[in-house]
């Protein structure tokens, strides 16, 4: 096996904010590898340390344990920064200056040079339509213009590994659509992307790996694989709320049940269909209606979340 | 040294397009106006007057610049996490301090110049119309005392760093570096006070103590003020112009390690 | 890499700060120098000042009164005598601090004590005491040292005695100044009196430096007022004055001259009073 491009292993991060305030564990023994040309999405509800995993593996922040490889050697410093593209959460970029300023700081310190320079920030603009507003102060920008050029800062040096942090936040479903596109040319061009997200099915569509981040710990992770062969060919009953004494004779059905937030959802592969339905009506339990879909990654989401916390 | 100019480019042209640049200049402006009609009101020594209120309006000015738009410029970035986005690039914690330094200074230089140019107009003006009481004023001595002004808010904003790296408030950092200043300006009268035995109360060994070592770990800010000497026009000798620069410049780079110093063991979360 | 980096960085510190020291105390140095021959400052006029003060009167007039304080320790601790400039900037210094404040007594007590006792500028320190007296209508010291200029300085015994009754109606004033204004109006001019004031202004004085002052002088006075005594019953028995203080002693009326403080020799002068060659005045002092 190649090596990955990234790997935390066994990282954790406590915070201690001051002397009598309680201590943060923020992160909690977290590995993870992100392959070359992977799109990895890491979810996980509101605090569940997402950011802070970005800025330990950015480097903004010192790990409590555990450390950070990328490519297999503890990152460098200048080096893996020419290699990564990081968009912030909400970036807050300067007020009075205009893009193209921003830009050019940019491939200047990544050592772009100038004609290259020149030639990415008008391709980058183009794609991500802020030609027009290029030579006009950030500050005049409205939150979807700010998130794409941020885009733009994070994208400028041409990165192998592209870091995301909820970047389809306070987009219009116009830019939503764009930034989604980009990604998908950045997937093919074989780019390294790393992103962390609640918009669940931006990471459903893009992603090949997705890991479960609950309370500072990797509950889950699931490839897109492994996701859609275990749902293929299936058959998924909703079934109302059931008493108590009902559920062992459910489970012992060898179907899978999940909790849903109007019943139960029992999938079974689809030439078990006769068997079970008529078990449930032995049971006396009526069939609401079925799923056709593959059981949706939100409610995968809600069961880890549920079963880690 | 590329990555640290680009940084002071940035940093530069955030601060010279700042909106309170223009209250400031406002500010200045009113008070060289107010020079040019108060001037009248003294009887002997309108040159000394003159030139008085033109180095505190600069002084002052500069002071408005260092506290509000410099501060601006390095704490919003700590504030707003955009540091976070900086350091994504491959620039390192104290190309981040040298390059942020400069561009304040550049900043601070450069809006300084432009209000000299007023501030020459305005002695100019008052000089025509008085010529008689402008005889011991000398241009040196007064380019001399203005680049001080200079000297004291370069320091002034090394100090404002430090603090920046190390508060995690723009607020304590503004705080803590006006406290540096009154203290700075101030220590010379108190600890020639001390030391003079002039005084009507016994002061504890102790506090004695304190004011001395104090005198050495702050700056000396009456180092780096000649607006007596401009004002009567008296020389400055070279001795005294060099041991200023000398004394400024060290405890700028000082400053300025321990900044990087405690950047690099701080966490931008 | 990171650790030479590092080491680099802490160098700078130490090194930086090492330098730091030696420039500072030649910095100290300078300072001490240049601020010793510098000319005297300027004090703006009061009714700038008012501006200047920005609604921080009494602020700005501690900071310009300890400024003052300091300009004038500074002189006496290098020995170095004040020009008349430096006078000037001394009383326009109280003026402006005493119209921002005029209630704060410490500007006033030290006019009082330096423009009478170092420099004899009667009029500025009977102005200033004149307006404390005005506004701190409570306190009884002012018209007291008002009282003890006219009677000691300007020989205004009259005056004096007006002052000192004024002073004897604020509260808490000693019990002894009706008795002194009396005694004033009477026989003025006897070092008795002089002596009585001093020993009232020593109760009052903390200041280290002007107290012992004002101990040596009350000595002085002590010295005068004991030959002056014996001059009296020279001339009772004698029905005339002695010529000269040798006679005194010849003729015994006195065994032994008492100590001149100020290192002056005794007189008598035509008035029968008794004075000395130093004019009780503390020979300049030499660097």
């Amino acid at each position: 096996m190649s090596v990955a491009e990234i790997s935390l292993k066994n990282v954790s991060k406590t915070f201690s904010p001051g002397l009598f305030k309680k201590k943060v564990e923020a992160v909690r023994d977290l590995t993870l590898e992100v392959g070359k040309g992977e799109v990895y999405g890491l979810i996980g509800p509101n605090g569940a340390g997402k950011s802070t995993t970005i800025r330990v593996l950015l480097g903004l922040i010192r790990p409590t344990g555990g450390e950070i490889l990328f490519r297999g050697e503890p990152p460098r410093h200048g080096e893996f920064q020419k290699e990564i593209g990081y968009l912030p959460e909400n970036p807050y970029l300067y007020d009075y200056l205009t893009l193209e300023e921003l830009l050019q700081f940019c491939g200047r310190v990544s050592g772009v040079g100038g004609e290259e320079r020149r030639k990415r920030i008008d391709e980058l603009s183009g794609k991500l339509q802020l030609t027009e507003a290029l030579r006009r102060p950030l500050r005049t920008y409205s939150k979807g213009m700010l998130q794409r050029a941020g885009i733009c800062f994070a994208l400028l040096h041409d990165p192998a590994i592209v870091i995301l942090d909820e970047p389809m936040s306070g987009l219009d479903p116009m830019g939503r659509k764009l930034v989604f596109d980009l990604v998908l040319e950045l997937k093919e061009q074989g780019k390294t992307i790393f992103f962390c997200s609640h918009i669940l099915s931006d990471v459903e569509r893009l992603c090949d790996r997705m890991g479960v981040l609950v309370r500072g710990r990797l509950a889950r992770t699931f490839g897109k694989s492994d996701f859609a062969a275990g749902c293929e060919a299936a058959v998924h009953l909703l079934l109302p709320p059931v008493e108590e004494r009902l559920r062992p004779a459910l489970e012992g059905l060898q179907g899978e049940l999940v909790s849903v937030p109007d019943g139960l959802l029992l999938s079974f592969p689809a030439e078990r269909l006769p068997e079970i339905a008529g078990a449930l009506t032995r049971l006396g339990i009526g069939i609401r209606g079925t799923r056709s879909s593959r059981v949706s990654l939100e409610e995968l989401f809600i069961e880890t979340v549920g079963e880690s916390s | 040294m590329n990555r640290v100019w680009a940084l002071s480019v940035i940093t530069y042209k955030e601060g010279i397009r700042n909106r309170s640049l223009f209250g400031i200049l406002a500010f200045a402006l009113f008070v060289l106006g107010l020079n040019i009609s108060v001037a009248g009101f003294f009887m002997r020594e309108v040159g000394k007057v003159t030139v008085d209120m033109n180095l505190s309006a600069l002084t002052f000015s500069g002071l408005l610049l260092v506290f509000f738009v410099a501060l601006h410029l390095m704490a919003k970035d700590i504030d707003k996490k955009t540091i976070q986005l900086v350091f994504s690039k491959p620039l390192s914690r104290g190309e981040y301090i040298l390059g942020k330094y400069l561009g304040i200074l550049f900043f601070v230089v450069v809006s300084l110049l432009a209000l000299a140019v007023f501030s020459i107009a305005t002695v100019s003006l008052v000089r025509g119309l008085y010529p008689n009481y402008f005889a011991g004023f000398s241009w040196p001595i007064f380019f001399t005392a203005g680049c001080f002004v200079l000297v004291q808010l370069a320091v002034l904003c090394a100090i404002l760093i430090l603090f920046s790296t190390v508060t995690t408030s723009s607020f304590a950092s503004l705080i803590f570096t006006v406290c540096v200043y009154l203290v700075g300006v101030t220590i010379e009268d108190v600890l020639f006070y001390i030391q003079s035995g002039f005084r009507t109360e016994a002061i504890s060994p102790v506090v004695q103590e304190v004011v001395k070592v104090v005198s050495y770990i702050l700056p000396n800010f009456s180092m780096w003020d000649f607006k007596l000497e401009a004002a009567h026009g008296l020389a400055i000798g070279a001795e005294r112009i060099g041991l200023g620069l000398g004394y400024a410049a060290v405890y700028i780079v000082v400053l300025l390690a321990l900044a990087t110093l405690f950047f690099q063991r701080r966490e931008f979360n | 890499m990171a650790a030479r980096k590092l080491f680099v960085l802490i160098l700078i510190v130490f090194v930086g700060a090492g330098v730091h020291v030696g420039l500072s105390r030649k910095v100290w140095e300078n300072r001490q120098e240049v601020r010793r021959t510098t000319q005297t400052g300027y004090v703006f006029p009061s009714q700038f000042a008012r501006i200047l003060a920005l609604g921080h009167k009494g602020l700005y007039a501690d900071y310009l009164f300890l400024n003052t304080l300091t300009f004038f320790g500074e002189r006496q601790m290098y020995r170095e005598n004040l020009t008349k400039e430096d006078w000037d900037y001394l009383v326009a210094g109280l003026d402006t601090v005493t119209d921002l404040d005029p209630y704060f007594l410490d500007p006033y007590v030290l006019g009082a004590s330096l423009l009478t006792w170092d420099i004899r500028r009667f009029d500025d320190a009977n102005r200033l005491l004149e307006k404390g007296t005005r506004h701190r209508t409570w306190d009884w010291r002012l018209p007291y040292y008002l009282g003890f200029n006219h009677f000691y300085f300007l020989k205004d015994y009259n005056k004096g005695a007006e002052y000192l009754m004024e002073a004897s109606r604020r509260p808490q004033s000693p019990s002894f100044l009706p008795t002194l204004a009396a005694r004033l109006s009477y026989y003025g001019d006897q070092a008795r009196t002089g002596i009585l004031f001093l020993m009232a202004l020593i109760s009052q004085t903390k200041d280290e430096r002007l107290r012992n002052s004002l101990l040596i002088r009350k000595q002085a006075l002590e010295g005068a007022a004991l030959i002056e005594e014996r001059i009296e019953r020279f001339r009772k028995e004698r029905g005339r004055a002695p010529g000269d203080i040798n006679e005194l002693l010849k003729e015994g009326y006195i065994e032994q001259l008492p100590e001149e403080p100020y290192g002056g020799k005794w007189l008598i002068l035509p008035t029968g009073r008794v004075f000395s060659t130093s004019k009780f005045v503390a020979p300049p002092k030499k660097k």
